[in-house]
């Protein structure tokens, strides 16, 4: 338990230093977030025609309504606390490499949801988009995170999951903790 | 990988997202009072870390004020201080998901859960509320103001990095981790394929 915990949190120390950094921020998170928008734009775009993204923003051509996409919307964080959370975590690396290609894409999903949502609320209620936006979706993403580490984990092999590997659950006695 | 049939989990999860909306709305009510200790917390910090910086803090509802010893540049009036307002909400959001995650698990001893939580969460708010405070008078308020509160380059990007950590990461992760870590025995038996029953 001990070593996962510390592991977990060196490792997501570690990417999210590495993610602040300009490299980071024009190579990957910005054409992230750019495409990330583009994305959403164009599944809204099935349903609504009324909708374009430029950038990063997101833009209802019908009401002038724009949502920008900005840090710790695009997902980015989330993803980086899943991989932590599952590279610290005792697996091969193939069980380690298969649990974040569906887990990233849960994540992601996901936010994409979020963006989409929060998108059409601003355009119904501005007060419910701020409640949504800076409270709710952040709960509920990091319990998108949750849930898809404890189903990775649960369907790990039981020579993983319950073995004295260092895992969270640090041997299949392991105490009530509180 | 093993197979997952008779997961206790989508109980669970449904658990979690019936307890989610009540627990947001207790939090949304209570927060000037559960966040009461947030702002001891800070105004602590602040009297030992920042003394030359902040005159005092006060709680208004959730909103944190710190009053500056600052002075406002440009056009306004002189002998004007700055205050700072911090929404303590945006860095407790994690207590209601935390609620809501140990009220579905529904362990024995779920109370002590909650307070074990609770303490443990109060520094993170603690650290959102200063990093964003710092944030506001070293950064984005200008030179004016910013050349006044004395701090170099690199600090100026150790505060950058305290704010982004404090907002983007800590509020988040630390209540996930924090229910792991207090319910061990509820993980052994997510990761087996019976739900025990003693546990509702």
């Amino acid at each position: 338990m001990l070593r996962f915990f510390i592991t977990f949190v060196v490792l997501q120390g570690v990417f999210f230093g590495v993610e602040l950094t300009p490299w980071a921020q024009e190579y990957f998170v910005e054409p992230w977030t750019r495409t990330l928008a583009a994305i959403s734009s164009w599944l809204v775009a099935v349903v609504d025609p009324n909708v374009a993204a430029a950038g990063k923003v997101i833009r209802s051509n019908a009401n002038g309504f724009a949502v920008s996409i900005e840090a710790g919307c695009n997902g980015v964080e989330a993803t980086i606390v899943l991989i932590a959370a599952m590279c610290a975590f005792p697996a091969d690396w193939r069980q380690k490499l298969v649990g974040l290609a569906f887990g990233v894409l849960a994540v992601q999903g996901l936010n994409i949801v979020r963006v989409i949502s929060l998108f059409y609320l601003g355009q119904w209620d501005l007060q419910m988009f701020e409640w949504a936006h800076l409270y709710v979706w952040q709960a509920l993403i990091m319990l998108d995170v949750l849930v898809v580490w404890l189903v990775w984990v649960r369907m790990l092999p039981a020579a993983n999951r319950g073995g004295n590997r260092g895992g969270p659950s640090g041997g299949s006695a392991a105490p009530a903790s509180a | 990988m093993a197979s997952a049939s008779r997961s206790p989990l989508p109980g669970f999860i449904a658990r979690v997202f019936a307890w989610l909306p009540p627990a947001f709305f207790v939090w949304y009510l209570s927060a000037p009072v559960l966040l009461w200790p947030a702002t001891l917390l800070v105004s602590l910090v602040s009297r030992m870390g920042f003394a030359d910086l902040v005159g005092g803090t006060e709680q208004a509802g959730a909103t944190l004020v710190f009053a500056t010893a600052l002075k406002p540049g440009g056009i306004m009036p002189q002998g004007g201080q700055i205050t700072v307002d911090v929404n303590l909400l945006l860095y407790a959001f994690g207590l209601p998901l935390y609620a809501a995650l140990v009220l579905a698990a529904r362990e024995p001893g779920w109370p002590r859960r909650l307070i074990v939580g609770y303490a443990v969460l109060m520094p993170v708010v603690a650290w959102g509320a200063l990093a964003d405070f710092l944030k506001n008078v070293a950064i984005t308020s200008g030179p004016m103001v910013a050349s006044q509160t004395g701090f170099v380059a690199w600090q100026r990007e150790l505060i950058a990095f305290a704010y982004q950590f404090g907002s983007l990461i800590l509020p988040t992760v630390v209540p996930a981790v924090v229910w792991v870590l207090t319910h061990r025995r509820f993980l052994e038996r997510l990761k087996t394929d019976t739900e025990k029953p003693g546990a509702s």
